[in-house]
């Protein structure tokens, strides 16, 4: 095709590709991407900020809130970290719940997935498909929460809601189905020439430079690297349910794809088992409302890759300083990496090859590069320099 | 000194005046303008339907029974809606381009044999005139997507063009089968053709296959959706055109799947037949609708090619068998 003529294409903020605000520079020649520059910082909501002004207990539903899909995730972060700075242990049935709603958002996270992946490559009608059975699991989190998706599950020393005896056979026959039509749309994965086309040799991310780039998640896994914080660094019931961590070695969509449907697979064999060995008991312990003072880092396996949450604690009722690092900021460096080199048509599959979520991602952080200098605004300085300008 | 020349004058006027609206009729009502639109606008819900149903959908529902009036209702509603030319754009041919669109496709089906076999316009040769109107569609696509001086927009017509450079020389020469057979390059005679021996499906399915797939190129559907790849460059060469222009587009490409479907029907199914006293046309709306469903279920079953995929897939796959094709009936099978 052309050659010599770059020209600049934008993907967002605004693109039917990219659900959400962020923007993508990329500059082509002809079919071929040669450059590419991310802009992020769209979505700046100030929700570490609010952590600060918020009590320990008002901050679970802010954290509930940073991601629609990984809600669990980022609660089960949260608590864990405020019940590690009041030294609290947690019951052994809460912990057991929280694995099985963990991996049944897996699923359902994964699911979505798969669905807007099928989109990507135009192949709409697996789309259709794998978003109609995925509103089994919302159904299954509807009977056991109330809501299909902000759960509220996990609270500070606990559980909120105990899964009843009644409800153990609907959810297995629920994962039954699901189990099925899973092992269906891995088939189809495996065997649809069109997919395979569109997927093998695409975005491809070596592992060491998986590794250099620090990407996480199935993005890592997908190069071929056995690295899942719920085996690395249990939490928790995970140390007592055997399971495997699935890995493929094709760095490419496919096996992003793959790692993605497998683990499903996984994860509701995780679900059975706990089902099965869930000890009795109770759900939730009391906890004080100030938490002593104190640093700490929590670590947990959300479904888009590992997810960071550091709490500092000055002794009240509020935490001094929050910061939240979700999954997505992780594999930007790695996603700039896939998409260089490879074809404008193949930006779309490969962008949401790291199951972006960027809504959860934007933080903001000024920096000056010339003079090397970082520095926080208080809202008094914002004002002042904005009503200026 | 026997002729009156008034009387005769008047006589011929009488009757050129009454063959002049009959044939008006003709072109604007039915088989005409009037009739292929309201067919336009039916296939498109058959269309969305089927493809909707076959994902698991229900598709257009609540304007007229079952959505059946869900195209004309958008069609009436996008003619309401704001026309914006960009300010960069080529305004005259941005302007002219969805007026060609719409009237390419509808000017090739009256060589097409609708009411009965022989068609409104019959030549011969005017099967190279459809397959020449084809390719002046993609050329217009073009230039609509290169006049609007967007970046979507360039990227998109730049891949309509190749690709009608990957399909148009398979479907070329599968389309010369029927008329190797018939020995005619009428589409008229093709169909006279297949009423008196088989229907040419039986005869050349390799080439039927052949001319669906570069016909599922050419109306840009799955899995050859690339010049207007949503997920990837918003609405390709369309991605500009807004109320009234893409009123006309939609239209067009109706009308294009009209055309796409009729042609099937002729060429591989033997048109507006007559069976027993069942007339014609209902013969060759049955046989369209078959083809329409085809072309709907096609693009339902497939994830979307990138380009050089589709462009080499073609040239090596579908060419050598577009070439096998004509091989066999000169061979003396399938003619």
């Amino acid at each position: 095709m052309s050659h010599g003529s770059i020209i600049k294409v934008p993907f967002g903020p605004q693109h039917p590709a990219l659900k959400e605000p962020e923007n993508f520079l990329f500059e082509v020649d002809g079919e071929i991407v040669v450059d590419v520059k991310p802009r992020l910082g769209y979505n700046h909501r100030g929700i570490e900020k609010a952590f600060e002004l918020r009590t320990y207990i008002q901050n679970i539903y802010l954290a509930e809130r940073i991601c629609g899909i990984c809600s669990d995730a980022h609660t089960t972060c949260y608590t864990q970290a405020i019940e590690e700075l009041l030294n609290v242990e947690l019951p052994p049935r809460a912990r057991y719940i929280r694995v099985i709603i963990a991996e049944l958002e897996r699923i359902h996270s994964h699911a979505l997935w798969v669905g807007i992946a099928a989109h990507e490559i135009g192949f709409d009608t697996l789309f259709m498909y794998v978003w109609r059975d995925r509103e089994t699991v919302l159904d299954l989190f509807e009977m056991i929460s109330g809501n299909r998706i902000h759960y509220a599950m996990n609270t500070i020393g606990g559980v909120r809601r105990d899964i009843h005896a009644a409800m153990v056979p609907k959810i297995i026959k629920g994962l039954d189905f699901l189990e099925e039509r899973l092992k269906y749309y891995l088939r189809i994965v495996q065997t649809e020439q069109t997919i395979l086309k569109r997927t093998v040799g695409v975005g491809i991310l070596k592992p060491k430079d998986a590794v250099n780039l620090c990407a996480v998640g199935p993005t890592l896994r997908a190069s071929g690297i056995k690295n899942d914080v719920r085996s690395d660094d249990p939490y928790a019931a995970y140390d007592e349910i055997p399971f495997n961590v699935i890995t493929h070695s094709g760095c490419d969509i496919l096996s992003r794809t793959l790692v993605r449907c497998e683990e499903m697979l996984e994860s509701i064999k995780i679900i059975r088992y706990a089902l099965d060995s869930m000890p009795e008991g109770i759900i939730r312990v009391q906890v004080p409302k100030k938490v002593p003072q104190g640093e700490v880092v929590s670590r947990v396996e959300a479904p888009r890759g590992e997810l960071i949450h550091y709490a500092k604690s000055n002794g009240t009722t509020k935490p001094e300083r929050y910061k939240v690092r979700s999954p997505t900021l992780a594999n930007i460096p790695a996603l700039c990496k896939m998409l260089l080199g490879g074809y404008v048509a193949d930006i779309p599959i490969v962008l949401a090859g790291i199951d972006p979520c960027f809504a959860c991602m934007d933080r903001m952080a000024f920096v000056d590069i010339k003079q090397n200098k970082k520095w926080v605004w208080t809202m008094q300085q914002l004002r002042r320099k904005y009503a200026k300008e | 000194m026997g002729l009156d020349y008034a009387a005769v004058k008047k006589e011929v006027r009488k009757r050129m005046t009454s063959e002049t609206i009959v044939s008006l009729i003709r072109i604007l009502v039915f088989p005409g303008a009037m009739f292929l639109f309201a067919l336009a606008f039916f296939y498109e819900w058959v269309d969305r339907k089927f493809f909707a149903r076959l994902q698991n959908r229900y598709g257009p529902l609540h304007t007229g029974p079952h959505g059946i009036l869900q195209p004309l209702a958008d069609f009436l509603k996008l003619l309401s809606k704001e026309d914006i030319t960009p300010h960069a754009s080529d305004r005259l041919v941005f302007a002219l381009a969805p007026v060609f669109y719409l009237a390419l496709p509808l000017t090739t089906l009256f060589v097409i044999p609708v009411l009965d076999p022989t068609s409104f316009i019959a030549f011969e040769g005017d099967l190279v005139f459809v397959l020449f109107a084809f390719t002046l569609i993609i050329i217009t696509v073009f230039l609509a997507g290169w006049s609007s001086i967007n970046r979507f927009g360039t990227i998109g017509s730049m891949r309509a063009v190749l690709q009608m450079l990957g399909y148009e020389i398979p479907m070329g020469l599968v389309a010369f089968g029927p008329a190797i057979a018939a020995n005619s390059l009428s589409i008229s005679r093709i169909v006279g053709w297949q009423s008196l021996n088989f229907w040419l499906i039986l005869l050349q399915p390799l080439g039927f296959a052949i001319f669906t797939v570069c016909l599922l190129a050419e109306l840009q559907f799955v899995p050859f959706d690339i010049p207007e790849a949503e997920t990837e460059i918003v609405a390709g060469w369309r991605t500009e055109f807004s109320g009234r222009k893409l009123a006309l587009l939609r239209l067009g490409k109706d009308l294009e799947l009209v055309l796409a479907s009729a042609l099937i029907a002729s060429l591989y199914l033997g048109g507006p037949q007559q069976f027993w006293l069942i007339p014609p046309i209902v013969a060759f709306l049955v046989k369209t609708t078959f083809a329409v469903m085809l072309l709907s279920l096609l693009r339902a079953v497939f994830a979307r090619f990138r380009i050089d995929q589709m462009l080499s897939g073609l040239w090596k796959y579908l060419l050598p068998l577009a070439t096998l094709q004509i091989i066999l009936i000169q061979a003396g099978l399938g003619g």
